[in-house]
């Protein structure tokens, strides 16, 4: 099983996604640390940065998430007002129902046969839409954040990818590094003792 | 959570190919995916729950009319639109259960065959157990 010289197979090979550089995989740690010129230190130093750097991101990305993740409920919540209305419309029957005013205290309101509903857009702005205009909106609205949702959870599997890929780039430069003194190590006393004799 | 191979006695140099590194990267993906599906599958296991309790409290309870929450508003719905309500939750809710759980019984299959190949190439190298 033989390294090839650039990476293959999946499709997540991209030197970055939206923003975030990917994180370079090293094929060789001696080759890679001549070639940059680097030494260990100032390698695993730059790593570390970069490590950090990601873990930023990746803080951002899961506020996202957490914001989408509860707005979709939100969404689905009214939807599910307005299916109700909707399937009232047609009988004539008003609708009694039990909301909350304030913390503990509950009005009741008798919710005619209607045609329209008023959605609240965020922004102290409320418009009016018929029933079919509101599940429409509303639809659209579910639709969107469930793809923005998606796309975010790729981002944040791609920069998960980049960290692994950092750490073990870490892992490997300090091995290399602890191996390299070893060696040091053990050829210096032989070369002293062979100079001495 | 996974710590990548710090082999500080051998500072062996355990040569690390792109497959290997990709096969790291999926075992981290399905850890996480992992956690997140032990959280679903506990509230939906807990929305369950609440749907049976419902369920037994509308069977016991007398009234025609319940208050039955749709949003952030109770709505007076009479009692077998709920009773029918419920049943379809129940159903969706359960159905939902089973997939999660499905995909976890595949995660956790798809961890352990990583562990066999990262494992047998790294040793003691790596470790893929949960601190």
């Amino acid at each position: 099983m033989s390294s090839s010289s650039s990476p293959s197979g999946s499709g997540a090979d991209l030197s970055e996604r939206r923003g975030i550089p990917a994180a370079k995989f090293i094929q060789d740690v001696e080759t890679y640390l001549s070639q940059s010129g680097f030494d260990s230190n100032s390698a695993l130093a730059f790593h570390q940065e970069r490590l950090q750097q990601y873990k930023v991101v990746e803080m951002k990305l899961l506020a996202q998430q957490r914001d989408l993740q509860a707005k979709i409920p939100d969404i689905e919540k009214c939807l599910e007002v307005v299916a109700t209305l909707e399937a009232r419309k047609g009988t004539g029957e008003s609708l009694l129902a039990d909301f909350e005013v304030s913390e503990g205290i509950y009005s009741r309101a008798c919710i005619e046969d209607t045609d329209s509903v008023c959605l609240w857009l965020g922004a102290n702005v409320m418009l009016e839409y018929s029933c079919e205009e509101a599940t429409t909106l509303l639809k659209n609205n579910l639709e969107n954040a469930k793809a923005s949702l998606e796309v975010l959870v790729a981002d944040l599997q791609f920069l998960r990818d980049q960290v692994t890929v950092t750490q073990v780039t870490i892992a490997r430069i300090y091995n290399y590094d602890v191996h390299q003194r070893r060696v040091k190590q053990v050829t210096t006393p032989t070369a002293i003792a062979a100079a001495d004799s | 959570m996974m710590q990548q191979g710090k082999s500080s006695s051998s500072g062996s140099e355990m040569q690390v190919t792109w497959e290997d590194q990709q096969n790291i990267n999926t075992f981290s993906r399905l850890n996480n995916r992992f956690h997140e599906l032990e959280d679903d599958i506990k509230l939906a296991k807990e929305k369950c729950d609440n749907l049976e309790d419902a369920g037994n409290e509308l069977i016991l309870s007398d009234e025609e009319m319940v208050r039955f929450q749709i949003g952030e508003v109770f709505a007076h719905i009479p009692r077998e639109e709920v009773e029918t309500k419920i049943e379809e939750m129940k159903e969706a809710t359960f159905k939902s259960l089973e997939n999660l759980q499905h995909e976890k019984e595949s995660i956790v299959s798809q961890m352990a065959e990583l562990k066999k190949v990262l494992y047998a190439k790294f040793k003691d190298s790596i470790n893929l157990e949960e601190d």
